[in-house]
């Protein structure tokens, strides 16, 4: 029986459907049975990033509505076998989704996989409400800046009133990964640190990404940023990655980069 | 060197504006799905014995403390 996690953010824009492809790579690359399932209906993005557009047949609206089923709508990934993915469908509206056919799709796939991803909308309307209603555990992704945590606050707001675990008094888990942290500004006092972001949310970290322009290059090509070993982000999502599947794994702080220390270091005697 | 003590660091303004707004936005319009349900029922206990106008529930939440605050409005006539 698999975990069903759900990836929000409030505000559009944060890095929320990169995160969902990293970490259900990054899971399927632990070992274990994945699919990362797009939730974002009119606005499909998720195959872009995992490099599998070409390869949509079936969307998830049309297996909700028996008119294909899993088999024929899941697609597995190239590069990953444990990796695979349900798309979102473009031509409907948000709509479409109904709370019984989501359950039904939801618990067909915890038969099927150990981590079941599902990438939210943006806001917090129906669509979103959809997304979170039957999952275990939410991943929430802000960036450190005002509006972003902000908007955070409202879907986690959310999340805790519509959740089905919560309606039957049990606990929906939350953690927090704070997206595109640049170490300098957060050393100079510019952008806010991981701790302040933590406490204004009161929330459970799971990791930081810092800033890497790697992110936009692999999103070009349809390659998700874990598979480039050197990368930053790609190894801060690795790590979050390991955590999700039991693996202890020590918070790195990329909030200090040597590249800051060393400039700050020079300036002195400047 | 010390450039970085001449004005206030943008990141803590940040945190403070963030805490105030998010406090405000936990305390409005926050609502139980059971709200109304909830509504309902007090309204027919406590009309048993008084006669009531109407009732208002809100979720206050003050630093760490949340609390229901409900508020029985009577008709006027009854001392």
């Amino acid at each position: 029986m698999g975990i069903v996690i759900a990836v929000i953010s409030g505000k559009g824009g944060v890095g929320k459907t990169t995160a969902t492809a990293n970490i259900g790579l990054g899971i399927a690359i632990n070992g274990k049975k994945c699919v990362v399932v797009d939730f974002d209906i009119g606005q499909r993005n998720l195959d872009m990033i995992l490099g599998l557009e070409n390869r949509v047949v079936y969307d998830m609206v049309q297996v909700m509505d028996g008119e294909a089923n899993l088999k024929q709508a899941l697609i597995k990934s190239k590069v990953n076998p444990n990796l695979h993915f349900l798309a979102a469908s473009q031509t409907k509206d948000k709509s479409v989704l109904d709370s019984q056919k989501v359950k039904k799709l939801v618990s067909d796939l915890k038969e099927e996989f150990d981590f079941i991803i599902l990438d939210a909308p943006a806001g917090i309307e129906s669509g979103y409400e959809h997304t979170i209603e039957f999952a275990d555990a939410a991943i929430v992704v802000v960036n450190p800046e005002v509006s972003s945590i902000r908007d955070a606050d409202r879907a986690i707001g959310i999340l805790d009133s519509k959740s089905a675990k919560v309606k039957n008094g049990e606990e929906v888990l939350k953690w927090l990964i704070i997206n595109r942290i640049v170490a300098n500004m957060v050393q100079s006092g510019e952008m806010l640190r991981s701790e302040d972001i933590l406490e204004i949310l009161s929330i459970k970290l799971i990791g930081k990404i810092p800033e890497d322009r790697g992110v936009i290059d692999a999103s070009n090509q349809g390659k998700p940023i874990v598979l480039d070993k050197k990368s930053i982000a790609g190894q801060a999502y690795v790590r979050i990655a390991s955590r999700l599947c039991g693996k202890k794994v020590d918070m790195k702080n990329v909030e200090i980069s040597d590249d800051g220390l060393f400039k700050k270091i020079a300036g002195i005697f400047k | 060197m010390f450039g970085f003590l001449k004005k206030k660091e943008s990141a803590s303004i940040a945190k403070d504006r963030l805490t105030i707004a998010i406090m405000s936005d936990r305390g409005q319009g926050f609502n139980y799905p059971f709200m109304d349900e909830l509504k309902k029922e007090i309204i027919a206990v406590v009309k048993k014995y008084i006669e009531v106008r109407n009732i208002d529930i809100t979720k206050e939440i003050n630093g760490d403390f949340e609390a229901l605050s409900i508020d029985v409005e009577l008709n006027k006539h009854l001392d």
